[in-house]
């Protein structure tokens, strides 16, 4: 007889904080305490509040454990389970209110948040077909096989499901058309390519509930007449490789894959191609070659993927998240789906919060939710007291979303008016601290990186973008900079064939836009306002509060600093090479950093 | 590759082993049938990884490209093309550091630092024993533990330069985390 659950997070990043070890721990103790038959161990997927791990759930209680240990791991067992005390040591606490939280419903991170697409993340083993089934798994599988095609890909469209990979493409739209080309065999693949930095949600569905994607595609097969489909997945995630892999072999042997299935005498089966490094096969015309055994080098649309996709042929792609709401659409209804987020965006975005924010991890809100609820309410608002500067989004393709525009409602078509995208939904959060330049210059950075280098003004524009934008952060900007950098940027957006090349012009563009005074001080006034382009610091040593310790001198590794012991030391400014350790080093503040 | 179907002599042939060669007919052969005819070049690639010391060599991509049908150009600029592969010989163990956004805000940079001093070598460069290959990698997606690293097929989060040595003495002893 089980009497208790211990649900272990085994996400990404829950097993880098020694998942596996804390698991190990808790399977010894219930052994030593021999109640091994009574309590079962489930590793889950990812539960999304990753600076909390290792995360313990205990059910029917649902007492939620976090930063679990080696150490104290056993107290889960020893009073948890045997002597039914809660171990008050592991639980959450409220950094405001310093309350403890005893279940994941009292804490702000979860309470506020719609788990659609990841509604089976953490709660079951990723592992087990079944748990997926008891969670009503398969059955929009079932569902849609004695539907037409044409009644699926009507429900698609009335819910007004968009693209979640980020250009926002009305889902519906494209299956119809891949359903209405001519041309035999046709493809579905979903683009798991998640190469936007900052944003994981895709690897944590593939990790946690990698059945909802396979039933997606098969419905998807079903929907436009295809038998085969091609899972895109990148290098970088071995451990989502593994468990997607896993994931179609039980499928198959289940029969949700392969012959007939469920008897209807539709064939469908998947395979995994693998990506290895490249950004812009994320792109669908590129990560189509990709999978072809090609460079990944996007090609000019029309014809567009649907009418010639793989090897020509008519191929359906979409992004997992896009996916993983299908069967739920299927089962419940366009009205359902519809039920939340706002009219043009209905449904939820899973959004990937990182950067200067408390509470780090996946999140996922209707459509429609401000800036303020999610970096304040449930991402606990900015760590070390700081002030909110701007919200990152859409990773190397997008822009800032700043202050002014917290309480906007954020949807695909809100976040382009102001010159940003939704993107994926990697949303970094950037302290007053940030130099939006710096910022700016460090997506460009990436972008010349990943420019595939078929387009000029792509491969050899951004590159000179990027040498300006390093001049301006070196002091050596000069009037007229920023025009120049916006005529080039125009240049780069309109004779980009690609995806990649014509947004890469906007995170400088975004911030321009906002921070062109950050942009006036570096190139007129030779300053950083944020203090963070090194080039242009200045340090000096204040005289008052100096006490002549030399701890500064010693470190300094250029020998610029001078001063006998207990008299004021002097920085030579000729020499100083900017690095910071006398900053870091000095314990009386006598260093001054402007 | 399917742009090029013309098979043309392996000009910079060096002698591989007739083990090599065999190992190779059949790798192509079995990614062939697994695959249902559309082969995974990509599988293909992370397999002579494998048995490569994590490299490819030009002989053997050489080789493989007269089994699969194309030119040797065809192939290489498909390898050269993925930032993971990789002609050049590296290491027993290949040291990847998140170098996105938010590993780069939480302190990638002291990481990658770190590194260099620890291993003695820059980036793209391999250690004199042989042991380890330092690169800088695109997202890791475990960005709630940054700054990450990965090594092999073994991620590691809420790194700090005091974590590496032991990190890198488990990895020289051939164990996990």
């Amino acid at each position: 007889m089980i009497r208790n659950q211990l649900l272990v997070c085994a996400g990404g990043a829950c097993i880098t904080s020694g998942e596996k070890s804390v698991k190990d721990v808790l399977v010894d103790e219930l052994k030593k305490h021999g109640i091994e038959d009574e309590v079962q161990v489930i590793e889950t997927g990812c539960m999304g509040a990753c600076d909390l791990g290792p995360i313990v759930v205990v059910y029917p209680e649902g007492t939620f454990y976090q930063k679990v240990t080696v150490k104290n791991a056993d107290l889960i067992v020893s009073e948890h389970l045997v002597k039914g005390r809660t171990v008050g040591e592991l639980l959450y606490t409220e950094p405001t209110s310093e309350k403890k939280a005893r279940t994941s419903g009292d804490i702000p991170f979860y309470t506020r948040q719609v788990k659609r697409v990841l509604r089976n993340c953490g709660a079951i083993d990723p592992l087990s077909i079944e748990e997926y089934i008891a969670r009503d798994g398969y059955f929009a599988l079932g569902k849609a096989l004695e539907m037409t095609p044409d009644d699926i890909i009507q429900v698609l469209l009335d819910s007004g499901l968009r693209g979640r990979g980020g250009a926002g493409f009305p889902t519906g739209l494209k299956w119809k058309a891949a359903r209405e080309a001519n041309g035999s065999p046709k493809y579905v693949v979903c683009n798991g390519d998640e190469g936007d930095p900052g944003a994981f949600m895709d690897r944590s569905v593939l990790e946690g509930d990698p059945h909802s994607i396979i039933e997606a595609m098969a419905i998807a097969g079903h929907a436009i007449g295809a038998e085969k489909g091609y899972m895109y997945v990148r290098a970088e995630y071995p451990l989502a490789m593994e468990r997607f892999e896993y994931a179609i072999g039980k499928a198959r042997e289940y029969g949700f894959l392969g012959q007939s299935i469920l008897g209807t005498g539709f064939n469908f089966d998947i395979e995994i191609r693998i990506g290895a490094g490249a950004f812009v096969c994320g792109e669908e015309t590129a990560l189509l070659r990709s999978i072809e055994g090609k460079r990944g080098t996007p090609s000019i649309k029309p014809p567009f993927p649907a009418q010639a996709g793989l090897w020509n042929k008519p191929t359906l792609i979409n992004n997992v998240e896009t996916y993983a709401n299908i069967p739920q659409i299927i089962t419940n209804g366009a009205e359902w789906f519809r039920s939340v987020g706002s009219t043009k965006s209905p449904g939820t975005k899973v959004f990937a919060l990182a950067g200067n924010v408390q509470n780090t991890g996946l999140v996922e809100v209707p459509m429609g939710t401000t800036l303020r609820e999610l970096i304040f309410d449930i991402g606990g608002g900015i760590p070390g007291g700081k002030k909110f500067k701007a919200a990152q989004t859409g990773g190397p393709s997008g822009g800032v979303i700043t202050g002014d525009y917290l309480d906007m409602p954020i949807d695909f078509d809100t976040v382009k008016d102001i010159g940003t995208i939704m993107g994926s939904g990697g949303l970094i959060v950037l302290d007053e601290d940030s130099c939006m330049v710096d910022v700016a210059k460090f997506y460009l950075g990436f972008t010349v990186d990943e420019s595939c280098g078929k387009c000029t003004p792509c491969r050899e524009g951004t590159r000179q973008m990027y040498q300006m934008m390093e001049r301006i952060c070196d002091g050596k900007g000069r009037d007229g900079d920023i025009e120049k950098l916006s005529r080039l940027a125009n240049v780069i957006e309109d004779t980009s064939l690609c995806g990649l090349g014509q947004s890469a012009p906007n995170p400088v563009l975004s911030t321009i836009r906002f921070y062109e005074d950050e942009y006036r001080a570096h190139i007129y006034e030779k300053k950083c306002p944020s203090h963070v382009c090194k080039h242009l610091l200045i340090y000096s040593i204040m005289p008052d509060k100096c006490v002549g310790c030399t701890a500064c001198a010693r470190q300094c590794p250029v020998d610029a600093i001078t001063g006998e012991v207990k008299k004021t030391h002097m920085i030579d400014q000729s020499k100083c090479s900017k690095c910071g350790s006398c900053y870091e080093v000095c314990r009386f503040g006598a260093i001054r950093k402007e | 590759m399917e742009l090029d179907n013309v098979t043309r002599p392996v000009g910079q042939a060096q002698p591989l082993s007739d083990e090599d060669r065999r190992f190779l007919r059949e790798l192509v052969e079995t990614n062939r049938i697994e695959h249902h005819g559309r082969l995974s070049y990509m599988d293909i690639m992370f397999d002579l990884e494998h048995r490569y010391g994590n490299s490819l060599p030009g002989p053997v991509l050489g080789e493989v490209a007269r089994l699969v049908g194309t030119s040797p150009a065809q192939l290489n600029g498909f390898v050269t093309f993925y930032t993971m592969l990789s002609t050049a010989p590296r290491g027993k163990h290949v040291v990847r550091v998140c170098t996105s956004g938010p590993c780069h805000v939480s302190g990638a940079p002291a990481i990658l630092s770190s590194l260099r001093q620890l291993l003695g070598v820059g980036i793209g460069e391999t250690t004199p024993d042989g042991e380890f290959t330092l690169e800088g990698s695109s997202c890791l997606g475990i960005c709630g533990v940054s700054p990450a690293l990965m090594i092999d097929d073994d991620a590691y989060g809420n790194l700090t330069p005091e974590d590496l040595p032991r990190i890198l003495d488990t990895k020289r002893a051939g164990g996990a985390q």
